[in-house]
């Protein structure tokens, strides 16, 4: 597959701070990739370069061959933006704020009035076309950003935390409607802090945090290398650790303590359950690892601000 | 600078949004200038005399008209500009679209001349009931745009302001220290003749005093040795507002 973004050695400071700290990239067309992490990891400003509207400090993207940078109109007009912040236009309606914006994309009255009219009804808003914005809900208001984000028929759409913030009708529909587009061939470049979304998604993503990529590559194969096939929880006080560790940690890959909890991660769980049958343990869980437990162990499993 | 056409899909966004707003804007920026006309103008008038023979309104309603138009563009290109790039967001949309952060803030400092000029027409009509009349149609157009190249001034000005302010209050800086002693010394209400020397030259370096002159120029046809200088400081600022106006808002904007 051809590679359609590639960043190299990426450094974003505002000011002082540095935000984006050297990481490099590739992503590939027509796949959905990912940049999964906690607030702050630097996501927003990572794709804020990618499509134009924050200048690089140093390093490089190229866009389809072409160099990003503020004033580059050539990528901007092939990119489709779904922003993390709600940015309609609150002065105009529904359908306004679509007309309006196809004029920036130079899409011609009626071509813009037929696209209007079809993403209007691809996101399910026919109802509310005539609405001013402050009229819609949260849920809606995220619709119509992707509505807005289709109208010059982008190859590449970037979306920022899509979902964030909805109930899980809108979620599930959002998510459909992005998978319509990936397999139309779209490449798709997805922020997120939600787990499953990533899984849902992803085709390959990298793990942020604090302004460096700790981690890339498929959901599965992160969850295989990071952590294997199950995790064990036992909420228990600390001061059992070593006995449970000495007893379990042979049939396990890993273990960790967070809080009032000790993980055993592993590959094939049956011996470690066996034993804890044996062993009668109360407050026990053993289920699947998912990407949530990757990113829990790269990240750390406490809050971090 | 990364200037183009699309300025004026900007401006075209904002008459779609103004349709909302028209009343109120009009009815807005209609009732000061016109309550200047009716104290000043007829008020004083009676007191004024002739001035160079004809009536004292003939002398106000060109400065009170370049007064309105200042006013809308300056109040604009304040307010309308810093709660589209804050509360908004509308910049950081419009920067996602092949529009330019310079397109967006040019197109919102002509849409500032543009409600200058409708203030400044608005007066101009309002002085017709007056019956006061630019010397001749072509001068009437003329000074429509005049209008708008005083408007883009004041408007580019502003836009300086608002790439500074870090909220409203500092607006208050601008429009009290700055343009309203300005309204009352650049020649608006009474000729600059009679006011003592260190105010005329402190006069020379108000914008407002260069387009008051050069509107009561147009509007009386009679074209004073001067006149050059005021238009070439005109045309001079306003090139220069508009140009540094644009490189900070873009600063501002992009991050
Ligand atoms: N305009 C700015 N000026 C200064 N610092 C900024 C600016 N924008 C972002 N930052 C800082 O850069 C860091 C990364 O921010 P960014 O918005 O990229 O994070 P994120 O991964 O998108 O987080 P979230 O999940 O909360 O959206 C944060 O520490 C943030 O405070
Ligand atoms: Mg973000």
């Amino acid at each position: 597959m051809r590679t359609i973004i590639r960043a190299e050695h990426l450094v974003k400071n505002y000011g002082e701070f540095a935000a984006v700290k050297d990481i490099s990239f590739e992503i590939r067309e027509g796949e959905c990739f990912g940049f999964l992490g906690p607030n702050g990891a630097g996501k927003t400003t990572t794709v804020r370069m990618i499509h134009c509207v924050s200048p690089i400090t140093s390093g490089t993207i190229l866009v389809n061959g072409l160099p990003a940078d503020v004033d580059n109109r050539k990528i901007k007009a092939a990119t489709g933006v779904i922003p993390q912040e709600m940015t309609l236009d609150t002065d105009l309606t529904v359908f306004e704020n679509m007309m309006v914006f196809s004029k920036f994309f130079d899409i011609p009255r009626r071509e813009a009035r037929k696209r209007t009219d079809e993403l209007i009804a691809f996101v399910e808003l026919e109802a509310k076309r005539d609405n001013k914005i402050s009229e819609l809900s949260t849920g809606m208001k995220r619709r119509l950003l992707v509505a807005r984000a289709l109208l010059n028929k982008p190859a590449l759409i970037i979306a920022d935390e899509p979902t964030t913030g909805l109930d899980p009708q809108a979620r599930h529909l959002i998510w459909q409607r992005l998978r319509l587009l990936k397999n139309q061939g779209t490449t798709l470049i997805l922020t997120t802090q939600y787990m499953e979304e990533a899984q849902q998604l992803c085709d390959r993503l990298v793990v942020m945090y604090e302004g460096k990529i700790l981690k890339e590559g498929s959901p599965r194969q992160l969850i295989d290398d990071e952590i294997g096939r199950e995790v064990v929880e036992i909420r228990i006080e600390a001061a059992e650790d070593a006995r449970l560790i000495a007893d379990l940690g042979p049939l396990a890959r890993g273990h960790e303590r967070a809080g009032d909890t000790l993980f055993f991660y592993c590959r094939d769980g049956r011996a470690i359950q066996k034993k804890l049958v044996e062993m009668d343990l109360p407050n026990t869980v053993y289920r699947p690892a998912t990407l949530e437990d990757v990113f829990l162990k790269l990240t750390g499993r406490s809050l971090v601000e | 600078m990364n200037l183009s056409r699309r300025a004026f899909l900007v401006f075209y966004r904002n008459l779609v949004s103004y349709k909302r707003f028209v009343l109120p804007t009009l009815v807005g920026s209609l009732v000061q200038p016109v309550f200047y006309l009716v104290t000043f103008g007829i008020g004083m008038g009676a007191y004024m005399g002739a001035f160079g023979g004809r009536g004292y309104l003939f002398f106000l309603v060109p400065g009170v008209l370049v007064s309105s138009v200042m006013m809308s563009s300056t109040f604009e290109c304040l307010y309308g500009a810093f709660v589209k790039m804050i509360h908004e967001k509308l910049y950081d949309s419009l920067i996602a679209t092949p529009v330019s952060a310079e397109d967006a803030v040019a197109g919102d400092i002509l849409w500032g001349a543009f409600r200058g000029l409708i203030s400044g027409g608005l007066m101009m009509i309002v002085a017709f009931f007056m019956g006061v009349f630019p010397v001749s149609f072509p001068a009437g157009l003329l000074l429509c745009v005049l209008m708008v190249l005083i408007g883009i001034m004041f408007g580019s000005l502003a836009m300086i302001v608002t790439s500074y302010a870090p909220n409203f209050d500092f607006f208050n800086y601008y429009t009290e220290l700055v343009i309203t002693p300005m309204l009352f010394f650049s020649g608006v209400f009474f000729p600059l003749d009679n006011f003592p020397a260190w105010m005329k030259t402190l006069a020379q370096f108000l914008p407002l005093t260069h387009a008051v002159e050069v509107s009561r120029a147009v509007y009386s046809g009679v074209y004073g040795k001067g006149l050059l200088l005021n238009l070439g400081f005109v045309l001079a600022l306003t090139l220069l507002a508009a140009r540094f106006g644009l490189g900070r808002m873009k600063k501002r904007l992009i991050k």
